[in-house]
């Protein structure tokens, strides 16, 4: 991801931006209401933004950031789904897209169809270890007592 | 007198209660919170033993009363069964966030049985977003998920046309037509054919980001998170049938994206591998 930067698109201000209308896009197709399309666009961005802070100025490997992002992510869509009364789903799983490992994914689909399977392989391997950190991070965060939240209430 | 008043008392509270479960599983929300709004809304109409078994396309709903025993000879004990099929459809979180206020609102008593059962009509008839703004939405969604996934302005360019051109595709014929694993590769290779053309045509720059941008509208984001959430949660049959739908729609995107690859490359020329 990092190999070669654009001027524009890849500066961390366009990124964050990216993150904020690229998850906001996603809550409106699956539906979100309108008035949580803002904090949606928050919790994308933030994680986002601790995904690529990460990856790129504290040398953190893809599976460690994306972990991160997905814990920040989950963590705020929690936040918010207490005092804003709504389900966690509505912040969550726009939240989270923006780590799916598209690239990864695209480049073992592209080996695989000009039949360089060991690199197929590879990179193929090295998506399903960001899902599993994506996956990993909403769990140990989905495990904290609803209990711990409930400060948050107004 | 009182005896068919009770009966339909119960059996009224758990249509109301099955039927918000119904609507609540059809969009996308997690097994448990189905069952807990179930109960919750059952509870307060004075259900006190309803059963509920929930599947990710399926609710089986038992109740019965005991306090009515021995009343009518014919039955021993007033009894409810209800079971829904519900098909995996798309997600509307917005009916999701609506039934969660309303069982909010139902315990806090805001509500009859016959109120309740309107609202859920209501809320089971709100219009999805319109079209010309889902399409706008994909369009931009592609865009910047292009810039994400690390493409330059140009590519991002791109994949917004493609995206604006896909979900054309997905309201006007694969949403209602066509099965989920050949409408998404379908979706899919309409994608990635915009894209293989306008990088022919010099529009952008790298392939594979402006690809991943257009098809990520098609990626099957809800199914997935619920999937996994349903699995933690220990509803280990939903949980995985859920998956399984997401790894469906997953296949029939990376199909049609290979397909493609492959079509452009080795038939209509101008690809290389």
């Amino acid at each position: 991801m990092t190999e070669e930067f654009d001027m524009i698109t890849q500066t961390v201000w366009f990124q964050v931006i990216s993150g904020y209308f690229g998850t906001i896009a996603f809550a409106i197709l699956f539906g979100v209401p309108k008035k949580f399309w803002n904090t949606g666009g928050i919790v994308g961005a933030a994680g986002w933004t601790v995904n690529i802070l990460l990856a790129r100025y504290a040398n953190f490997t893809p599976f460690e950031s994306n972990f991160c992002a997905s814990v920040v992510i989950t963590f705020l869509s929690r936040c918010f789904a207490v005092i804003k009364k709504c389900p966690v789903t509505v912040f969550r799983i726009s939240g989270l897209l923006p780590l799916v490992p598209g690239v990864g994914i695209y480049w073992t689909i592209y080996y695989m169809v000009s039949d360089n399977f060991s690199k197929a392989f590879d990179t193929g391997l090295t998506a399903v270890k960001v899902l599993v950190a994506i996956i990993l991070g909403m769990v140990i965060v989905s495990g904290i007592p609803n209990k711990f939240f409930k400060v948050l209430k107004k | 007198m009182q005896s068919s008043e009770n009966r339909s008392q119960i059996s009224e509270a758990l249509e109301v209660a099955t039927k918000a479960g119904y609507i609540l599983l059809e969009n996308g929300a997690e097994i448990s919170r189905v069952e807990e709004t179930m109960n919750r809304i059952a509870k307060y109409f004075g259900v006190d033993s309803g059963n509920y078994f929930v599947l990710s396309n399926g609710i089986f709903a038992t109740g019965n009363s005991r306090k009515l025993k021995n009343k009518n000879p014919n039955s021993q004990s007033e009894q409810f069964a209800d079971v829904k099929y519900i098909p995996i459809r798309g997600s509307r979180l917005d009916k999701v966030v609506e039934i969660n206020q309303l069982s909010r609102d139902i315990e806090a008593g805001k509500y009859t049985i016959e109120t309740a059962e309107e609202k859920l009509e209501e809320i089971n008839k709100i219009p999805p977003v319109k079209g010309w703004f889902q399409i706008l939405s994909s369009g931009i969604g592609s865009g910047f998920f292009c810039s994400i996934f690390g493409g330059g302005l140009q590519d991002c360019l791109v994949s917004t046309i493609a995206g604006l051109i896909l979900w054309i595709f997905v309201l006007k014929i694969s949403g209602t037509h066509i099965s989920k694993l050949f409408g998404n590769m379908v979706g899919s290779i309409i994608a990635t054919s915009v894209c293989i053309v306008s990088i022919k045509l010099g529009l952008g720059v790298s392939l594979g980001h402006t690809i991943i941008g257009a098809v990520i509208p098609l990626v099957p984001g809800v199914a997935f998170t619920i999937g996994i959430r349903d699995i933690v949660d220990e509803d280990y049959l939903a949980g995985t049938t859920r998956l399984v739908d997401a790894s469906v729609v997953f296949f029939g995107i990376a199909m049609g994206v290979a397909v493609t690859l492959i079509g452009f490359s080795k038939f209509l020329g101008g690809l290389e591998l």
